[in-house]
């Protein structure tokens, strides 16, 4: 397993030289690079060295740093080792190269996140909707994006009960028990 | 002799008794409560033995279950589908989700208070309701039906404007065809 992973990351730092490896234990490897090379290292990875098999796309929003962290999951059935590789990109202006002629799956993913995150994917060809209906708001799924908000102003709601009370301490009285400190701050 | 009042209103429980004793439940799931319902209709709860069955179509069925969460673009399918089903129909609001939005309170696609947009008859609540409770449910629409008091379809009809209103406040794109029986 170590040989096959020093040997791809000799590999994979020799056509890329900007490439940032971080080793995890068991079958894991990850590389940080930068978002032009996300085309080419894909097509690296699953033409020259057998890693065939895109598991996963998933993007996370880093809102403090301003960026989306876009990572992409391959897997080698043959080496038996995933390789994940991450990308950042500017969070004002995101957009990133499409990957769906290498893998046409990868289709679903990008759709998704032009809709849930905003993500623009150079030369994407899909239908404006993917998942969402008649949505106006911004990309929901953003960190700024207030969902709670959102629903208490969209969305009826029902009143509480207006005898509702807060009965712990009878509860704790009668059975002789302590409400524990850090319970107390959620009293009514 | 028919517009004498007591004939009506034998008439009245007559029929009250046979729609109670025939209960046909769409199939349609919402969200995930509507993994209670194959235990409740299968061996072990038996609902068939109170006479609720599944029905096909909407304009077979007599109840709309809302199983759980309602997105938005449910609620689009939902509304069409309660508007094709024929009278006596009745709706039952399942789980916690319908009666005050449940753990999706805070959700940006899912409503809160189904009443404001479907006559609700009966609501059961938990989250999930267990086959128990939905069997109850049943029970007590019986009892409302027997009563001549599961009107929700007439308030529906009644209150028409209200309703619409409610509706496409959340749905802007409103491709529906005319609600007139």
């Amino acid at each position: 397993m170590e040989k096959i992973k020093a040997n791809l990351i000799e590999h994979i730092k020799t056509s890329f030289v900007t490439a940032k490896e971080t080793d995890f234990d068991g079958n894991r490897l990850d590389f940080l690079v930068d978002k032009q090379c996300i085309p080419s290292i894909l097509t690296y990875l699953k033409d020259r060295l057998g890693y065939i098999h895109l598991t996963h796309i998933t993007c996370i929003d880093w809102l403090e740093e301003n960026e989306f962290e876009l990572i992409y999951i391959v897997w080698s059935p043959e080496e038996k080792v995933k390789v994940f590789i991450r990308t950042r990109i500017d969070r004002e202006k995101p957009v990133i190269a499409n990957i769906d002629m290498i893998w046409p799956q990868a289709h679903t993913y990008e759709r998704e996140f032009r809709e849930l995150y905003g993500i623009q994917f150079e030369g994407l060809v899909a239908p404006d909707e993917f998942i969402l209906e008649d949505w106006t708001g911004p990309p929901p799924m953003r960190r700024d994006f207030d969902t709670a908000a959102y629903a208490a102003e969209t969305f009826f709601e029902r009143p509480g009960r207006e005898d509702a009370q807060d009965v712990r301490e009878t509860i704790t009285k009668r059975s002789g028990e302590e409400i524990p400190d850090f319970a107390k701050k959620y009293s009514r | 002799m028919i517009n004498d009042k007591n004939s009506q209103k034998i008439v009245d429980i007559i029929q009250n008794w046979a729609r109670k004793q025939s209960i046909w439940v769409l199939a349609y799931g919402t969200g995930c409560g509507a993994i209670e319902i194959p235990p409740t209709m299968t061996s072990r709860y038996d609902a068939e033995r109170l006479g609720v069955r599944g029905a096909a179509t909407p304009r077979q069925a007599d109840v709309l279950l809302i199983t759980g969460y309602l997105t938005t673009k449910t609620l689009k399918r939902v509304i069409r589908v309660y508007e094709q089903m024929q009278d006596p129909k009745y709706v039952i609001g399942f789980g916690s989700c319908t009666i005050n939005g449940g753990m999706y309170y805070d959700s940006y696609n899912t409503i809160k208070v189904l009443d404001k947009y479907l006559p609700v008859d009966v609501y059961i609540n938990g989250c999930m309701p267990r086959p128990e409770s939905v069997l109850s449910g049943f029970g007590k629409l019986q009892e409302l039906i027997a009563d001549g008091k599961a009107n929700g379809a007439q308030k529906y009809k009644d209150n028409l404007d209200w309703y619409r209103a409610n509706q496409k406040r959340i749905i802007p794109n409103w491709v529906m065809p005319d609600y007139n029986w």
